[in-house]
């Protein structure tokens, strides 16, 4: 299928699940119907998606309060002093007192990302994503007590992130993908995460994708500039995909992808998530038909910029539906088909 | 019977005060009132000019009543009459229905001051800076406007070092009062501009925003030896974006200074573990409306809709419309001021069935509210939906990088709301209210933001408290 359309992870929470949430930490409901609570939402995320006509559809990050603290609490070493929250999104205090336990010290620690996959694939015949937060995202919420180097705990996370990586391609799942939402923040660091990237990836036989954008927390951006920091940097991870903001920025970072020779797939973000402002969908073609100019079709992935975690319900279901009219139309120029 | 005496410094400080509290209660068991569904809240109202007579009653919820004292003014009073009067229909011509106090005319009082500023300040012979506490805005302070711009230089410097400084630098200062703080910021920025050696001056964007056009041309005249890096917008405070969408996540410093206690606001409370929202109706007394209509030879059926009249188009054009009753643009002030003195407020509590029904600005439900209410019990709170408003209207102008500072009249814990008055009150021709710092707090969290107060350094002893919001995580 020509553009193939997807999501980048995170649905839309909706007001009331975030006060369950927060709920959840006030010791007002329990851990288990929370748990049975993040379930229905999950169904009720993919079914959107479904209807909106979304091509590799996911599981919406539901059970995560944000994109880190779902990992960080998890990970076997670090240590979270106090697991109260005032919001259920507020960032933990996390650190490590001492390197994290390899895998062959703790081998039966799972962080559950296969379970959490298995529960998606079992709810839609379509394909499914399944994103996670990379190493050099995480070690940023990570007060370093442990290393003399810096990238020493990356690459710790990362041989951690492999493990579970493997359990995901055994439990099926084919499409990974890794998300660094602090790496614009820290753009000479990139060779870093590239070379963490691929200690995650190592060995996996999955189609991979990364994800770097300029944050999307509450909706706003964490730091502005360009993507020239990614590049040629990012030419040595061993990813099949790299999925970028544009709709936010404007397309002007399409340069790069020729200028630098990128031969990959290209995940197209065509939808701002940081307003609630529905583009029509031919806004949505023409951002696509520019793509074009700078990548093969047979190349192109279209998504929105980042995660629509912070949309209402309604205008994330909307954006999607444009995205998917627009796609719609651009196939339809290719291919000589219907157009919507 | 509740008794709720919240002004207990004064308590320990006024023998006045804590032998009026005797009488009081006399007065109270002495009246025909059902006492278990009474409850008596004694204020001290440290603004002069305000809203309230001394002793006053509101329902509550159409069962119960509460009776409102002002310690202040208890003195030498007839408490015993003062009571049964509040417990009787006050009377009075009513202004408006009941409504929720940001509806109330009281605010259209207060943006007819803003508006029509030169003609009150020519009738009272003074400007408004001489109202203020002090008599100066807060805002006009070298040392202040030095630490905020070396705060500055650092970041860009930074920003520059990555290549990630836009071209234009954005610096938003919202209610420009009469232009001194713009003036002050950059003749320093300037100095330390040419001293730092970068040439920041020549992309600053230094935008001037207020609602009045009058404050704002008055501001561009302060400011005019800074040519064109200086343009005035007339901005509505509680809805920046609609003027200010252009700079959405642009803005390195937006700095507010004495506004957020001049817009609208609601009041709810919590009594008895239920939620009530404070509904007002502005009325004059009748002794008040027949002075009023005496003096300017109105019929006192006509008081309310001239009084509407005037709060449409102003003093000016008042005149011209009513040349009998107001030979010159300076009577009609002096009816305008007439009616501001002798305006009160009855107030009422209405049961807020869902906190989640209740608008608290286009974007906030009552929901925000609840953390606040369930930390603090029986408590009666500002909304500050303006202030609100405007806030969540200003923090996605900022950069990522960038900060409002605001200085105004803060709380900065929801526990003061039981331990003092916070308005409203009457500035010369305005309303001032006390800001709910702790749900600005919470409301700017909720979007990434941490908020600081500090007490404002410049001026020791001032009431004025600086918040500070900025990126976190």
């Amino acid at each position: 299928m020509l553009l193939p359309t997807t999501v980048v992870g995170s649905y839309s929470v909706p007001e009331w699940l975030e006060r369950l949430k927060t709920e959840y930490y006030q010791r007002r409901i329990s851990a288990q119907h929370l748990a049975e609570i993040h379930e229905v939402a999950i169904k009720a995320a993919i079914k959107d998606q479904e209807l909106a006509g979304i091509d590799i559809v996911s599981d919406g990050e539901l059970r995560r309060d944000n994109d880190v603290d779902y990992f960080l609490a998890r990970i076997p070493g670090v240590h979270i002093p106090q697991r109260a929250k005032t919001d259920y999104f507020d960032y933990y205090d996390a650190e490590v007192t001492r390197p994290l336990p390899e895998l062959a010290d703790s081998p039966e620690t799972s962080l559950g990302l296969a379970a959490d996959f298995s529960f998606t694939r079992r709810l839609t015949q379509r394909p499914v994503k399944f994103s996670f937060t990379g190493p050099f995202s995480l070690s940023r919420r990570i007060r370093d007590g442990a290393y003399g180097q810096p990238g020493d705990l990356v690459r710790a996370l990362a041989r951690r992130l492999n493990a579970e990586a493997r359990e995901l391609a055994e439990a099926g799942a084919d499409f990974l993908q890794i998300d660094e939402p602090f790496l614009a923040g820290y753009p000479e660091q990139v060779e870093l995460a590239v070379e963490a990237v691929n200690m995650v990836i190592d060995g996996v036989a999955a189609t991979w994708a990364l994800h770097v954008c300029y944050g999307n927390r509450y909706a706003r951006p964490s730091w502005e500039g360009h993507y020239d920091f990614l590049f040629p940097a990012v030419k040595a991870a061993r990813v099949d995909q790299i999925v970028l903001e544009f709709a936010r920025k404007g397309l002007d970072d399409l340069r790069l992808i020729r200028q630098h020779g990128w031969d990959r797939w290209l995940g197209l973000g065509v939808i701002n998530v940081k307003t609630p402002e529905v583009e029509p969908a031919e806004l949505i073609a023409s951002r696509i038909r520019r793509a074009l100019e700078y990548v093969p079709a047979e190349h192109l992935m279209i998504n929105p910029d980042c995660g629509l975690r912070h949309l209402s319900p309604e205008v994330a279901r909307q954006k999607l539906r444009a995205m998917v009219v627009g796609v719609t139309t651009v196939r339809a120029e290719l291919t000589g088909g219907d157009k919507p | 019977m509740d008794v709720n005496l919240r002004p207990v410094k004064k308590l320990r400080e006024s023998a006045a005060v804590r032998s009026a509290l005797g009488p009081l209660i006399e007065a109270v068991c002495a009246s025909p009132a059902d006492l278990a569904r009474l409850r008596v809240v004694c204020d001290w109202i440290q603004y002069k000019q305000n809203f309230r007579e001394p002793v006053v009653g509101r329902p509550v919820g159409g069962t119960d009543l509460e009776i409102a004292v002002d310690l202040r003014r208890c003195a030498d009073l007839d408490l015993e009459a003062g009571i049964k009067h509040a417990l009787e229909d006050p009377g009075g011509l009513a202004l408006e229905p009941w409504v929720p106090g940001r509806d109330s005319c009281i605010w259209r009082f207060n943006a007819l001051y803003w508006q029509a500023l030169s003609e009150w300040e020519r009738a009272t012979g003074r400007e408004y800076e001489q109202s203020l506490p002090g008599g100066e805005s807060d805002a006009r302070n070298t040392e202040a406007a030095q630490e905020l711009i070396l705060e500055l230089f650092r970041i860009w410097d930074e920003l520059d070092a990555r290549r990630a400084l836009p071209d234009e630098l954005y610096i938003l200062e919202l209610g420009v009062g009469n232009g001194n703080q713009a003036r002050t910021w950059l003749d320093e920025f300037v100095q330390l501009d040419r001293r730092h050696g970068r040439d920041y001056y020549r992309r600053l964007r230094y935008l001037m925003g207020d609602y009045s056009p009058h404050v704002l041309e008055r501001a561009r005249q302060a400011v005019a030896h800074h040519g064109e890096r200086v343009s005035a917008l007339v901005v509505e405070a509680t809805r920046p974006s609609i003027t200010l969408g252009f700079l959405a996540g642009k803005a390195f410093l937006v700095y507010i200074s004495n506004v957020y206690d001049n817009l609208p606001t609601d009041e709810v409370a919590c009594i008895h573990g239920r939620i009530y929202q404070v509904q007002t109706r502005a009325f004059l007394a009748d002794d008040d409306a027949d002075l009023i209509a005496g003096r300017f030879g109105i019929d006192r059926a006509r008081l309310v809709p001239l009084i509407d009249r005037l709060l449409r188009i102003g003093p000016e054009l008042l005149s011209e419309s009513a040349p009998a009753q107001f030979p010159d643009p300076g009577r009609a002030v002096d009816f305008w001021r007439a009616v501001w003195d002798a305006l009160r407020l009855q107030e009422r509590y209405l049961p807020l069935e869902g906190l989640d029904s209740y608008q608290v600005t286009a974007e906030l439900t009552g929901e925000i509210l609840r953390p606040l209410i369930e930390a603090d019990g029986d408590v009666r709170m500002h909304v500050s939906n303006g202030a609100l408003s405007s806030l969540t209207g200003t923090l996605p102008l900022l950069h990522p990088f960038g900060r409002v500072q605001c200085h105004d009249l803060f709380l900065t814990g929801s526990h003061q709301y039981r331990t003092g008055f916070y308005g409203p009150g009457k500035y010369d021709g305005s309303v001032v209210n006390w800001v709910n710092g702790p749900l600005l707090q919470l409301v700017a969290s909720r979007r990434g933001f941490g908020v600081q107060f500090t007490p404002f350094r410049q001026r020791p002893g001032s009431n004025i408290t600086t918040l500070t919001a900025q990126a976190r995580d």
